[in-house]
């Protein structure tokens, strides 16, 4: 029964997370891009930056309407799934995101209001708005992922005297934490990946459909360029995150390259299936890489799966296969982006035939960093299993005593809802897109 | 550094301060939502409607999720019952939230009049039930709920919508109606700035009378009048509701050619009318109709010095400039939305 009702609380927070999660790159990216714009027009007043500003502002409004409000979901659960939980860790936890309503929630439900109801007439009010909009969302992701670094890798922290929970012991701690700033600047970067290839892609509909293409060339541009920079980024910093991931948690990083047997000198196998007890298939190994991938040395030692008890063991093929599906999808983004550098270097108007067939898989490439980031964010979340704190804190003694049917209720209802708010969101955005830069304002 | 058990104290004011804000932030977005399914006599005064509180209700409403994170982070034992024990009614609240949220953001969107009539109906259903839910809720922390030895929760889900509750519901939807009315009856012109001014002027009148009786009934409430009577001078508190729900009403009347004057006095009457019950909170959020001593204190919920301290600091230093730059918006938007 306790185990139905944490499989329950598991599932829904994470439905109500992944789907909170759609909204959320699109909205980083495209505040600053679109601040970006803002501040263009306002120096030069030229109509073209203003169409832009207003053509990419309006998809970020739906991107924005729709993640404000389904953010609020993951904080009611902490109380209402995860109520033992928030006892225990409430001292240290619950401060990050107390302040990030009080320092960027704040900032950026207030301007975006004045932003989108400040006309093109008051240019500086507007550009001075998004930026601060956009800077908002950046000091928002920094609060929020400083509380899921501590559950990655807990710190400034003292067990109170009776065990009853742990208390706050060095704040500073919590903000040095490195593993908040590993994860910060790869969700940061994934996000500006995100919605650069989503610019290039939508962009190129316009381009593909001959329509407005002087304003759509300069967004491709600009997108192409961001594209290139985050998808070289990524796997750069991001093997440096592997690597202290392989340091502070050693279960996960086993995990994520299925690796069984410890020991040094560790090849990578290019193609290996997991089970819960090893690998079912392994072949084609490449020597000395598993070794590097996961401590930074070709010789390095790492621990094997076999040599932690079984209830200390995250699911492994999950862990494993959502690291694969990331990594692959990475190396498609680098495919992508230098393609698309050579086009815009090689064929400018993007007219050839080449451009064309470039552009249409772009459109078709759309949702790929969605479900690179929502696998990189599986890796994060289930790899951390079966703690939800690492090595502190069961995830199984973490849950609210709320009766299952209760919460199969909420989860009915949230699935209900969410279906519904999801093709509402498509819906909306298909008809911004195609409605092209001719967007009327509020003001 | 402040003495612990002061700055508990403290953050036992900012919790009732931070709510009180909610509230009164948070009541003319949720009214002109609840009133827009029915005064605007078309879509464009429901535009009108829409774009009175278009540039605020985001801002405002980022008071629910400070009240709820301050809770998490001073009293996280408290957050954590308040929600586990509420669970129905804060899915249902959460629902709610996302409903208005996204529905007043996309109801101007666009000029499809079909999607525009489900996003106004949206936008009040949403409105209604959070309204509903914060008034079931605040009556319950009012009343007590019905917690044994343990912190062990013995009440119903029945149980929360008691007849008390419901009073408390209908006193919420008319403070929010009346904040709702008053305020685009301020912010537009014509048609649905009349009809919102007489509207207003009917609801100002039904939250007297509902407040009344529902006051009568909660100082009736087992416990609630204790600290009341061993410090008498609280009374003022509610005195001060009364004198503000009286004084709307009479501007309502008196100086119907300035809403802005009766829509101020119904804030007024909301934060204390607020300020009312969470009196007799005190040294409990969640009070216990069993005994007492089996609620929810402050004390027993509170964070560790280092954390309120920290905390503490950070809102001394943030609740100001937020509270300066969010009323610094309306100087903004000072121009009467004009029917289109």
């Amino acid at each position: 029964m306790i185990e139905d009702i944490v499989l329950l609380s598991r599932l829904q927070f994470a439905i109500t997370v992944f789907f909170h999660f759609i909204f959320v790159p699109l909205t980083i990216g495209l505040g600053a891009m679109v601040a970006g714009f803002e501040v263009k027009y306002w120096k030069t007043q030229q109509e073209k930056w203003k169409k832009l500003a207003q053509f990419w502002g309006n998809l970020f409004k739906i991107n924005f309407a729709f993640g404000i409000v389904t953010g609020f979901a993951m904080t009611f659960q902490f109380g209402t799934n995860w109520g033992a939980y928030a006892e225990f860790m409430g001292d240290v936890f619950a401060s990050p995101l107390a302040l990030e309503a009080l320092i960027a929630f704040f900032l950026e439900a207030t301007f975006f209001g004045i932003w989108l109801f400040t006309s093109h007439k008051k240019p500086a009010l507007k550009a001075v708005s998004m930026i601060l909009v956009s800077v908002g969302t950046m000091i928002s992701a920094i609060w929020i992922i400083t509380a899921n670094a501590f559950m990655q890798n807990p710190v400034g922290y003292e067990m109170a005297a009776d065990g009853s929970k742990i208390l706050l012991s060095d704040f500073g701690a919590v903000l040095t934490n490195p593993y908040l700033w590993y994860m910060l600047i790869h969700t940061l970067i994934a996000a500006y990946l995100l919605s650069a290839l989503f610019m290039v892609a939508v962009s190129g509909y316009f381009l593909l459909k001959k329509s407005n293409v002087d304003i759509f060339r300069s967004s491709m541009k600009l997108g192409v360029y961001v594209l290139i920079i985050s998808a070289i980024l990524l796997p750069c910093l991001g093997m440096f995150y592997g690597h202290y991931v392989g340091e502070v948690q050693p279960v996960k990083a086993a995990a994520m390259e299925s690796v069984w047997e410890s020991g040094s000198d560790k090849p990578m196998y290019l193609i290996q299936i997991p089970s819960n007890s090893g690998n079912i298939v392994q072949a084609i190994g490449i020597p000395y890489v598993g070794s590097f991938l996961l401590t930074g040395d070709p010789h390095g030692e790492v621990t094997g799966l076999n040599d932690i008890a079984e209830e200390d063991r995250p699911p492994v093929a999950i862990t494993f296969f959502s690291f694969r599906i990331m990594v692959i999808l990475g190396i498609i983004f680098i495919l992508e982006a230098l393609a698309g550098l050579y086009l815009i270097r090689k064929d400018p108007t993007l007219e050839s035939s080449k451009s064309n067939k470039y552009m249409k898989l772009m459109l078709y490439s759309i949702p790929l960093p969605y479900l690179a980031i929502a696998f990189g964010w599986a890796v994060a979340e289930v790899g951390r299993q079966p703690w939800i704190v690492y090595g502190l804190y069961r995830t199984g003694e973490a849950i609210s005593a709320v009766p299952a049917v209760q919460i199969i209720f909420s989860m009915g209802l949230l699935v209900l809802f969410y279906l519904l708010l999801f093709f509402l969101f498509l819906y909306l955005m298909v008809r911004a897109i195609r409605a092209g830069p001719e967007v009327k304002e509020h003001a | 550094m402040l003495d612990y058990e002061l700055l508990i104290n403290i953050w036992f004011v900012l919790w009732c301060v931070i709510w009180a804000i909610y509230l009164v932030a948070d009541s003319f977005p949720l009214g002109a939502g609840m009133l827009a399914a029915f005064l605007p006599k078309n879509m464009a005064q429901t535009l009108q409607t829409a774009k009175s509180v278009g540039p605020f209700w985001g801002g405002n409403q980022v008071w629910l999720i400070l009240a709820a994170g301050g809770t998490f982070a001073a009293f996280p034992l408290i957050f954590s019952k308040m929600f586990t024990w509420l669970y129905i009614p804060m899915m249902l609240l959460l629902v709610a939230i996302i409903l208005r949220g996204i529905c007043i953001e996309l109801i101007y969107h666009d000029d499809n009049a079909k999607l525009q009539q489900v996003f106004r109906y949206g936008w009040a259903l949403g409105s209604l039930l959070i309204t509903v839910v914060l008034g079931v809720a605040f009556t319950n922390f009012f009343r007590g709920m019905v917690i044994n030895a343990g912190y062990v929760y013995e009440g119903t889900l029945l149980g929360l919508f008691g007849v008390h509750a419901l009073l408390g519901a209908l006193l919420f939807v008319l403070f929010f109606l009346t904040s709702g009315a008053f305020w685009v009856a301020h912010k537009t012109t014509g048609e649905i700035s009349e009809r919102c001014n007489g509207f207003g002027k009917k609801t100002s009148i039904g939250v007297a009378v509902v407040a009344l009786i529902y006051i009568i009934a909660l100082f009736n409430t087992d416990g609630f009048a204790a600290n009341y009577n061993v410090y008498p001078i609280l009374y003022a508190v509610p005195l001060i509701a009364v004198i503000f729900a009286l004084t709307c009403i009479a501007l309502a009347v008196k100086k119907s050619d300035k809403p802005l004057f009766a829509f101020v006095a119904n804030l007024g009457t909301i934060f204390f009318g607020a300020a009312t019950g969470c009196v007799s909170l005190y040294p409990y959020i969640l009070k216990s109709t069993i005994n007492p001593e089996f609620g929810v204190s402050i004390f027993a919920a509170a964070s560790s010095e280092l954390t309120l301290t920290l905390m503490f600091y950070a809102a001394l230093i943030f609740v100001p400039i937020v509270l300066i730059y969010q009323l610094w918006s309306y100087t903004r938007f000072k121009d009467k939305i004009q029917e289109a």
